[in-house]
């Protein structure tokens, strides 16, 4: 994965060097009103959100209208009963819960007359060992620096991983989903490549880990092949496989969660 | 095969019976200078107009006609015509050495009026370029290259700007068949396929089967690229070569044995990384970018009867960072073919080919490091014949045996690495065919070419094979042993076309051919990445079919001096392939799991005219046409435009002899952009803007258009050497055409977000090539 995208860089660097970029006007549909369900049940103690809005046409500015007076509520497989409260508009949650290892949960959203669910299972909790920076493979000059994460996949099962990274409390816009299809149980040292933000020496940078079972792997999976400078080299893009019944835009994901902060050296 | 060749043996020994009271005459026809064979050169009798044949790919023709005294016409394209004066009182064996105009370094405007064979022949869609064409279009860095010269034509579209990738008559680019000397070439593109693997210093002859496949040729839906290296100067030892911007070549070619053996050795680097030094960034600085060709080919004829070729060609792209990743690819061909001619009528070539199309890719750091190899291998056996059982028949037949082994992957690391160790199973399996056409000159109207092809696939162990459902999730696993048959296939693959002179210069055609494939390319990304998976037929995937049919109206003017053609075409495609969302296609066990099938449907209208001959030459190509496919799981099963979909598409190409040192030429084109899907929503998750989609392919980039100049300039003649310089300027008005639209947040206006259009040369880029020859 990480050669491919660095394949990538390269011919982006050298045999596109003609090139050139312009901010261009077009005329693009007009989908919006869509229903949008964000749901996540992590194994720390609350509160726990599920967030309801709808899409907005392209050309909006990125404000999303949040979806009131919505019935959500989780279910695990040992038969226990979680129901959301909405606060603020949209924001449903439930303060004091924690998701199990192992356990199924079932969300069911009750909007405009239709009922959403979808099942997702806590995966095993595997340790992020630590957080490193080096210097960067291409732009040499500007002393940038990449992110690595490392940690020991634990051998004789599927693991997926999801990181989020922020630099100085930024959130990267970049996806970056993996699975131990190439490396079970080997030690990880996975390069955070991304081209949005630039590292330098002295920031901060947070990297969140978290275990997301099979289903939610391939919905990250498939909007990280369709970023243009993903690992697919921007496949034609469509919405993401969900995980909810009837297909909704979005996903629920039942996942672990840890976070390492650095300074960068 | 024993039920097919029964009633062939009848119909050979009818013919000759039949036969009797005519006499053959067939030989050879070449060049007078070097001695290569002239492929489709025509030889009619004056006397008898409607008798007349065509070189085949070793320069051999036989042509029957009843005893008398006439008038041999030979001519070719690029050559002066020749008339001989034969007495058919028997049997006779007559080869010709005709010579080049351009070796009369004048500009001959032809006193023998050209030809007709486009009218009369009963074979449509079908492009031939000759290499003093090709050599006279400019291209992209002062390369020549065949297949954009080829993406000229109407009915074939360049995959996207500066890429050697092809689309004919809506196929996708792994439905071509190309053919270097028969051998298969895999990834015909170097450099992101920027380049194509054809060298046009080795190359002699250029063929495009669009529609009307002839039978001897079987295993891809679209097309058939059919080209051949020259064979080498039997009679003087030459050199010759160029310095160019980005590359250098060298050619080498002369007799073994003079006039019964030669050899031609043909080589190429480019040497784009010295570029890559002038780099501010250190790391592109040690970087390392360049791919180098060699093609070799030999032969020797033993006698008039018998001869035998070998061919080869190499070729690799090398690619890397310094310490940090490499990777290559290249394909090997080799070909040794034996050329057998029982009498003046019987023809026959026995080919053993070899192919192999490899990748490998390593990362050096010792905490990831890897090596991933991949590589498909061929052997064929082919054994072909060609029967002029009379001067209305001429039979085709032959058979083919090609074993292919498929290595998907093989991933080997260090101890110290994040990756494991991992082999996926090799794949192997026999893709057979016999075939037998006949070219039928019922009257001097009526002509028709007319076969069958029967393929066999059968795909062997040892191996496990898995059944997938609709999710891609694991039915059943079955184990099999060495050669223990998986799974067969078997199509029978009709081929017909018939031509009708309405007079002696315009022509009706129409054809119908069904195609089929059994290797299939598997590729999700849209960039060129040399990581090209091939997967045969298995219990998963069905065998690809196309079924076309096309008519069209052949009208000649001026004496033959300009041609023109209307064709239109309407093809159906069963079991088409796509990757479901997220498909994971690289050293995947269960590849097939990731797949969906579909269909397709493509139609459309291509016109022609074209100018062949005089100072002033070229064409204009147009095409309207229409490429659709339709998968359960995409855009709610409806129809939706392909990738390769292109409404308009038009070139045109001009060449002009100003002096008798400088030829001048120009291309135009324009086509309609390339279908691609757009977000027409957004939303928000995961901290990130996302965009929304409704429709799959339901936009187009904006149209492209370019216009290229070149021109060259003869040095003088000199007695020993020759020279000439090749200038060029590649987009000379500097369009920007959009390569690519991305959807990002705005850099400059906070909340919102933008289209951002990506265009890969938005300047004029020019060029200059030193040629020598001596």
């Amino acid at each position: 994965m990480r050669t491919i995208k660095l394949y990538i860089s390269f011919i982006g660097l050298t045999i596109f060097a003609t090139s050139c970029t312009k901010v261009i006007d077009l005329k693009l549909g007009n989908d919006s009103g869509k229903l949008v369900i964000e749901g996540n049940i992590t194994q720390l103690t609350g509160p726990q959100y599920i967030k309801l809005s709808q899409n907005v046409p392209f050309t909006n500015t990125n404000v999303y209208p949040a979806v009131s007076g919505a019935t959500v509520s989780v279910t695990d497989n040992q038969g226990n009963t979680y129901p959301f409260v909405e606060s603020p508009s949209g924001t449903y949650s439930i303060a004091a819960m924690a998701g199990v290892i192992g356990n199924t949960y079932t969300m069911t959203v009750v909007t405009g007359g239709t009922t959403y669910t979808a099942k997702s299972t806590i995966p095993d909790f595997v340790n992020l060992d630590s957080v490193t920076s080096r210097p960067a493979i291409f732009n040499t000059s500007k002393n940038l620096r990449q992110i690595t994460v490392h940690f020991q996949d634990p051998a004789g099962i599927a693991n997926q991983y999801r990181f989020v990274m922020y630099v100085n409390s930024v959130q990267v816009k970049s996806i970056f989903a993996f699975n131990d299809q190439f490396s079970d149980g080997r030690y990880s040292n996975i390069d955070l490549i991304e081209n949005d933000i630039d590292v330098h020496p002295g920031d901060t940078v947070k990297v969140e880990m978290q275990c997301i079972d099979q289903p939610i792997y391939t919905y990250w999976f498939t909007l990280m092949q369709q970023d243009p400078n993903g690992p697919g080299g921007g496949v034609t893009p469509s919405n993401p496989p969900t995980n909810i019944t009837p297909a909704s835009l979005g996903y629920f994901s039942a996942h672990t969660t840890q976070t390492q902060t650095i300074i960068v050296k | 095969m024993k039920k097919l060749l029964l009633p062939i043996l009848f119909l050979l020994i009818g013919f000759e019976a039949f036969a009797q009271k005519n006499f053959t005459v067939s030989g050879t026809i070449k060049d007078n200078a070097t001695g290569e064979q002239l492929i489709g050169a025509s030889v009619r009798i004056k006397e008898l107009p409607q008798m007349g044949t065509a070189t085949n790919s070793y320069g051999f023709y036989s042509l029957t006609a009843p005893k008398g005294e006439y008038t041999l016409v030979i001519s070719y394209i690029g050559y002066e015509t020749i008339e001989k004066s034969i007495s058919l009182t028997k049997n006779l064996d007559l080869t010709v050495a005709i010579g080049s105009k351009s070796e009369l370094k004048e500009v001959v405007i032809s006193s023998n009026k050209p030809n007709n064979d486009n009218v009369a022949a009963p074979q449509m869609g079908v492009e031939k370029l000759n290499m003093s064409q090709i050599n006279n279009v400019p291209v992209l860095l002062g390369e020549k290259d065949i297949l954009k010269t080829i993406s000229l034509l109407p009915g074939v579209k360049a995959a996207s700007e500066g890429n050697t990738g092809f689309y004919v008559r809506g196929g996708a680019s792994d439905q071509n068949l190309i053919l270097l000397d028969e051998a298969t070439v895999y990834n015909a593109s170097h450099l992101f396929g920027f380049f194509s693997t054809f060298n046009s210093d080795a190359i002699k002859d250029v063929s495009l089967y669009k529609g009307g496949m002839p039978a001897e040729y079987g295993g891809r839906l679209s097309s058939v690229l059919d080209v051949k290296m020259n064979d080498g100067n039997n009679k003087d030892y030459t050199v010759q070569g160029g310095l160019g911007l980005i590359s250098s070549r060298i050619k080498v070619e002369g007799p073994i044995v003079e006039d019964k053996g030669s050899f031609m050795i043909s080589a190429r680097r480019t040497y784009i990384d010295l570029f890559l030094k002038a780099s501010s960034d250190s790391t592109v600085k040690g970087s390392t970018l360049y791919f180098y060709d060699l093609n070799a080919k030999a032969n020797y004829h033993f006698d008039d009867k018998n001869a035998v070729y070998l061919s080869g060609y190499f070729g690799k792209d090398v690619l890397g960072l310094k310490n940090t990743f490499g990777t290559n690819w290249g394909n090997s061909t080799g070909t040794i073919r034996f050329n057998h001619i029982f009498n003046n009528r019987l023809f026959s070539n026995t080919s053993l080919v070899y192919s192999n199309y490899n990748y490998a890719i390593e990362d050096f750091e010792s905490d990831n490091n890897f090596k991933a190899t991949s590589q498909i291998t061929d052997v064929n056996f082919k054994e072909d014949l060609q029967y002029s059982i009379s001067n209305d028949h001429t039979l085709k037949f032959g058979l083919n045996i090609l074993h292919h082994t498929i290595a998907p992957g093989n991933i080997t690391t260090s101890a110290t690495s994040s990756f494991n160790d991992k082999s996926i199973e090799e794949r192997y399996g026999y893709e057979n065919a016999a075939y037998v056409s006949d070219d039928w000159r019922v009257n001097s109207k009526l002509t028709f070419l007319y076969g069958v092809r029967l393929s066999g696939m059968f795909l062997l162990g040892p191996g496990t094979f898995s059944t997938y459902d609709e999710a891609g999730n694991t039915i059943s696993s079955k184990s099999y042993t060495s050669d223990q048959l998986v799974k067969a296939y078997f199509n029978l693959e009709p081929r017909f076309s018939a031509s009708y002179l309405l007079n002696e210069e315009s022509s009706i055609k129409a054809s119908y051919n069904r195609n089929t494939q059994n290797i299939h390319l598997l590729s999700n990304s849209t960039s060129s990445t040399p990581t090209d998976l091939y997967v045969m037929s298995s219990n998963n995937i069905k065998p690809e079919i196309a079924d076309q049919v096309s008519t069209g109206y052949f009208r000649n003017f001026s004496d033959n001096i300009f041609e023109f053609s209307a064709e239109v075409y309407y093809k159906w495609l069963q079991n088409q392939i796509d990757y479901k969302d997220g498909a994971q296609l690289i050293a995947n066990q269960d590849v097939e799991s990731q797949l969906t099938y579909g269909s397709g449907r493509a139609y459309g209208l291509e016109l022609f005219i074209k100018k062949k001959y005089g100072r002033f030459n070229g064409w204009i190509g147009y095409t309207l046409s229409r490429t659709e496919v339709k998968f359960a799981d995409i855009n709610d099963g409806n129809y939706y435009p392909a990738r390769q979909d292109r409404t308009h598409d038009l070139s045109v190409v001009g060449i002009y002899q100003l002096t008798k040192r400088w030829n001048l030429s120009a291309t135009y084109i324009y086509g309609t952009g390339n279908a691609v899907t757009y977000p027409t929503g957004k939303y928000e998750i995961g901290g990130l803007t996302t965009f929304s989609y409704s429709q799959r392919d339901g936009y187009r980039l904006p149209p492209t258009q370019r216009m290229d100049i070149g021109a060259t300039l003869e040095g003088k003649q000199h007695k020993k050497y020759h020279s000439s310089w090749t200038f060029g300027v590649y987009n000379v008005f500097a369009y920007r055409n959009p390569y690519i639209i991305t959807f990002r947040d705005s850099k400059t206006v906070p909340n919102t977000t933008e289209a951002v259009e990506t265009s890969i040369f938005a300047t004029a880029i020019p060029s200059v090539t030193w040629n020598f020859k001596f």
